[in-house]
């Protein structure tokens, strides 16, 4: 066979219809991933580039001493923005001799090089976006400052031995903090400004940044040249914020996942049409070997068959890949006011490689079977149709998808699970289908005419219809994955900033103060929550041994987690915190009065601390031992007071101590503060309102994006289900054509079709709930990190909506069937 | 004018069933020469397909050898077969076997168009102008009619100038007046190209039109 020819034979198949399912599948196969991709590939690059609002950049270096000239000198030579900024406590003293602990933040010109400041001429509200900074000689301060020094607008202050004028308002800022504690209220200035004040002394504690913001390639390529040890740290988004880099790792797992599913459901549906394509050839290439082809030239053939619509359907896939991504992308640009950057290339050279592995693994297996079809087939049909090689077919399928979801996925893991998860469904359900179609056969021995058809038509090709069954319900049950991982991603996110969670804390609150306040946020605030004594204290040695000894024999590389022997904030408690988590030893009994302490997990893990060990703290000059009772765990990701230390009642009661609490505001209620503020002059307000919108905020996009995806797999998933409709459509239709022949009548046909999908349906539904709930449960202990969670009212509706979705999609498929006369579909059938 | 195309020596057909071995055909020794046209006759289920396939090389015999045009075809694997099948022999078939997604003249081109010969489609609306169907060029085999597709294979089978004609049934599926008309055309076209013809048939005019008749009874030659 010549190439010419070939090309001839298969327009003419495409002209006859004969490709056209497997043209569809290759197109929808490529076109899905690479519109997933592209989505995907911009909407995260657009949420990270959003997320680095949060930074102020993209990327910064940290260190406690000024950041190294050879850094900026690199970092300059990659064309990276550049700013500076220090951050350091320092007092600041009111002309009235008022004065107030804040955190200085002093920046350089470019500041913030992501995201924007606000400022306002009036405190508590919400500000006007700036792009100035301050002046020199000028400082711009939170509003709590105001109520609590006294000050307007155009007064002076001084910090240090230099003054320095209020000119504005900050009301925001983006990188306000990724630590809760650190947020003393705020006083903006220039780092020009700095060596003015003297307040820089040696050992002073100051944290610097070097702020960077760039291209991704440019950055992580300046990442690897510098020696950042042991003087600085490297950090994005995932590093500095727990909360948002949660949920954009899981969000980007689920998109790969979802991606990662089209593929494999737009993999079925192409080795579905490939074989049926195989299948209706058998007798072509029976005619052909009596006309004298040779198998090389039936294989030459059909490779190159291949080769040409795997190329067509490839190539237009990508267009309509492409045509459909900016189509969601001009739905979506209301919702996602983010300005999506450009695409990479990445995307097309998935999409295109999708489509040669979808032929290679899914689509030649099949045909390359055609070579060994016996001529002797056109005299006797049953010859030479032995079925393909098994070995052969799955085994290029399981490499084909393994080969996708590695290099889409990236991770090892997620597709090895995803992979087990399907395999051992397809086992276990082939299995299962085979014994439901079994039962079948009893309960058609008593049912009505229609019904027996039905029943005795599945069981006659139950092979056929168990592998349906399996292909079925292997896209219902991705689908139901999916649909219950993002349930549990969007209820978790919900969980992890729930509304009207605290916004706002309240600190440095005296014991005689604490009903007054009280009274005021009842009045004022929703939500108040619980209220927390605060004594500062510090450990100085465990069992024995001197706490900096101890440090040095259990944390010999000092990493940047928190250190035993610096001062925090102590509290005592009856009652365990909600939110935290035992996960060792016992809380203390009420009415227990010996001295004990209860630890955070990973802090007690760090410093080699565990149950039974004994700590001593200096608190307030005074000596307290403590046996560690038990380790919890806390959720950091909430937005809630956490404490690593936790004494019993019996060992704290009797100092002195502060309260802090924590309460609910409207944005247009934050006036309170004044008032409150103005009132108890001595307490400390710590707003994370702001921080908490920006979360959420973020939390939305990725939430939207998920759905996204999760709709266009949808429609891949409908494409296998039709694929497989169509693939088993020639043996239904010569056996109810020969039926209506026979004179059954269309009514009857009807019932008996729409019981066999119906039943198909069932059994499929009931099979995916199963892979489902199994699957699911696997991905989110594994993966997502999440609870597991089982869902009774998906084994009622999974085979119901199955059962419903194949019907629909069955009939659909063969109503041309029904309606056509039986003699044009004898003559079809040739 | 006597050489021999098709000859073969001890041919045996035994396949594996259910209940064990079974006999189709056994101690098949025959030699049909050039021009001449050969009926097959016998009960059915007596072998005579499977034998027509054999001499054909569309199948292998248990044992035994034959050959066509010279060739053992026996010896050859099916590459080889397949290739003297292009060169040698033509068929026409009960069922037709037209291609369903090709139209009537695409059908005939086939055999031209596999052996690369650039003259295909000239030679296809030739032929089937001589079976009387140079109106349906573009039908499809399910606009024809039993009969018409008949005729298109017969044209296929001619297309590919074959020196020797198979034909199992070629009349079995149509009723006696356009069978009649099918065996003249391939009687016509017989001599026109004189090409040997090896028909299977249960239909006794049939066998009479032909020069010699071979009967077959439960898988050997009866005379
Ligand atoms: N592959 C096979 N496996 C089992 N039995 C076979 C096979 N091929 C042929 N047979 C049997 O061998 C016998 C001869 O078959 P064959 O088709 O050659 O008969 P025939 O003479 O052409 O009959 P008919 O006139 O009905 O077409 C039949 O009984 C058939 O069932
Ligand atoms: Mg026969």
């Amino acid at each position: 066979m010549t190439p010419a020819m070939v090309l001839r034979l298969a327009w003419r198949d495409w002209r006859g219809g004969e490709l056209g399912l497997l043209v569809i599948a290759l197109m929808v196969a490529v076109g899905t991933v690479t519109a997933v991709s592209l989505f995907v590939d911009r909407l995260q690059q657009a949420l990270l580039s959003e997320s680095s609002t949060f930074l102020a950049a993209d990327r910064y270096i940290g260190g406690s001493q000024e950041i190294p000239v050879e850094f900026r000198a690199a970092a300059s030579e990659r064309d990276i923005e550049m700013a500076d900024t220090m951050s350091f406590p320092s007092m600041v003293f009111a002309s009235d001799d008022r004065s107030q602990l804040v955190s200085v933040k002093a920046v350089s010109p470019g500041y913030p090089l992501r995201g924007v400041l606000r400022t306002a001429d009036e405190p508590f509200t919400r500000g006007e976006p700036t792009t100035q900074l301050p002046q020199q000689g000028e400082v711009w301060l939170d509003s709590r400052l105001f109520p609590a020094l006294g000050l307007s607008l155009g007064d002076r202050v001084e910090v240090g031995v230099a003054a320095f004028t209020v000119s504005r308002v900050l009301t925001q800022e983006p990188d306000r903090g990724g630590s809760m504690y650190d947020l003393g209220p705020r006083l903006l200035m220039r780092v020009e400004d700095v060596p003015a004040t003297e307040v820089v002394q040696p050992g002073s504690r100051i944290s610097y940044r070097l702020l960077l913001r760039g291209d991704d390639d440019a950055l992580s390529e300046l990442k690897d040249s510098l020696e950042l040890k042991p003087c600085c740290w490297w950090r994005g988004i995932r590093e500095s914020s727990p909360a948002i880099g949660s949920a954009l790792a899981r969000a980007e797992s689920f998109l790969l996942l979802g991606g990662l599913l089209g593929v494999l459901l737009a993999g079925v549906a192409v080795a579905l049409s490939a074989n049926r394509y195989a299948r209706r050839h058998y007798d072509h290439v029976g005619v052909l070997k009596t006309l004298g082809a040779t198998p090389n030239q039936i294989l030459f053939g059909y490779l190159l068959l291949l080769t040409v619509v795997g190329a067509v359907a490839a190539a237009f896939g990508l267009l309509i890949g492409a045509g459909l991504h900016l189509a969601l992308v001009a739905i979506l640009q209301s919702m996602i006011p983010v300005e999506l950057p450009a695409p990479t290339m990445r995307p097309l050279a998935l999409g295109a490689v999708t489509g040669m592995i979808c032929v290679l693994a899914f689509a030649l297996p099949p045909l390359l079977h055609l070579k060994n079809v016996s001529p002797m087939r056109v005299i006797r049909r049953d010859l030479g149709s032995a079925p393909p090689s098994q070995v052969l077919s799955y085994g290029a399928a399981i490499v084909g998808s393994l080969g996708l979801l590695i290099w889409y996925s990236g991770s090892l893991f997620l597709t090895f699970w995803t992979l087990v998860g399907t395999l051992s469904a397809l086992l276990l359900f082939g299995l299962l289908a085979n014994l439901l179609l079994r039962g079948g056969r009893v309960l058609g021995m008593q049912a009505g005419s229609g019904w027996r058809l039905a029943l005795a038509g599945l069981q006659r090709r139950r092979r056929e219809n168990t592998a349906q069954i399996l292909i079925f319900g292997l896209a219902i049950m991705l689908l139901l994955i999916l649909l219950l991982l993002r349930t549990a991603l969007l209820d978790e996110w919900r969980n992890q900033v729930p509304d009207n969670a605290p916004n706002h804390f309240a600190m440095n609150i005296t014991p005689d103060d604490v009903a007054e306040i009280g009274l005021m946020l009842d009045a004022n605030a929703r939500e108040q929550g619980g209220l927390y004594p605060m004594i500062r204290g510090r450990t100085v040695a465990v069992n024995g041994i001197d706490a900096k000894d101890w440090e040095e024999q259990h944390r010999p590389q000092r990493g940047e987690g928190p250190r035993l022997s610096s001062s925090r904030n102590l509290t005592w408690a009856s009652e365990m915190p909600g939110e935290n988590k035992l996960v060792a030893g016992d809380w203390w009994q009420p009415g227990d009065t010996r001295s004990m302490v209860s630890l955070e997990d990973d802090y007690a893990e760090d410093l080699g601390l565990s149950i039974g060990d004994v700590m001593t703290f200096d608190i307030a000059g005074q000596r307290v031992e403590a046996e560690v009772t038990n380790l919890r765990r806390l959720d950091w990701e909430s937005m809630r007071p956490n404490f690593f230390i936790i004494f019993s009642p019996g060992a704290l009661e009797s100092f002195p101590a502060t309260y802090m609490t924590s309460f609910y505001l409207e944005a247009d209620q934050k006036r309170f503060l004044n008032e409150l503020l103005g009132r108890f002059p001595t307490i400390t307000v710590i707003e994370v309102d702001a921080l908490i919108a920006q979360v959420k905020s973020i939390i939305d996009r990725v939430t939207q994006a998920v759905e996204l995806v999760l709709g266009l797999v949808l429609a891949s998933g409908c494409l296998v289900l039709i694929a497989s409709i169509q693939a088993s459509k020639d043996g239904r239709m010569s056996e109810h054509a020969l039926i209506r022949t026979l004179g059954g009548s269309r009514k009857l046909i009807t019932g008996s079709l729409a019981v066999e999908f119906a039943t198909l349906g069932l059994f499929a539904g009931a099979v995916a709930v199963v892979g489902a709930e199994i699957t699911v449960a696997i991905l989110e202990t594994q993966v997502f990190d999440l609870g597991v969670s089982f869902h009774p009212w998906l084994w009622l509706f999974g085979p119901l909506i199955g059962a419903l979705i194949i019907f629909v999609v069955g009939m659909a498929g063969t109503r041309s069937l029904i309606s056509s006369p039986p003699i044009m579909v004898l003559r079809g059938l040739n | 004018m006597s050489r021999v195309v098709v000859k073969t020596e001890g041919i045996a057909k035994i396949v594996p069933t259910a209940e064990g071995q079974l006999t189709i055909l056994e101690g098949i020794d025959l030699e049909i020469n050039a021009g001449e046209s050969v009926a097959i006759v016998g009960a059915s289920g007596s072998g005579k397909t499977t034998l027509l396939g054999i001499l054909a090389g569309l199948d292998m015999p248990s044992s035994g050898s034959a050959w066509l045009g010279g060739v053992e075809i026996t010896a050859l694997d099916e590459e080889k077969r397949a290739k003297v099948r292009g060169e040698q022999v033509g068929f026409v078939f009960q069922t037709f076997q037209l291609l369903g997604s090709l139209t009537a003249l695409e059908n005939v081109m086939l055999p031209g168009e596999l052996r690369g010969e650039s003259g295909a489609e000239k030679d296809a609306r030739d032929l089937l102008e001589k079976v009387g169907l140079a109106e349906r060029f573009a039908h499809y085999p399910r606009q024809l009619s039993g009969g018409e597709q008949q005729r298109v294979a017969i044209a296929r089978a001619f297309a590919s100038r074959p020196n020797v004609l198979f034909a199992d049934e070629p009349t079995g599926n149509l009723d006696s007046s356009t069978g009649h008309k099918v065996i003249e055309l391939l009687f016509n076209l017989n001599k026109e190209y004189a090409t040997t013809l090896i028909l299977v048939t249960h239909d006794d005019r049939l066998a009479e039109r032909c020069d010699r008749t071979i009967v077959l009874d439960a898988g050997r030659i009866v005379s």
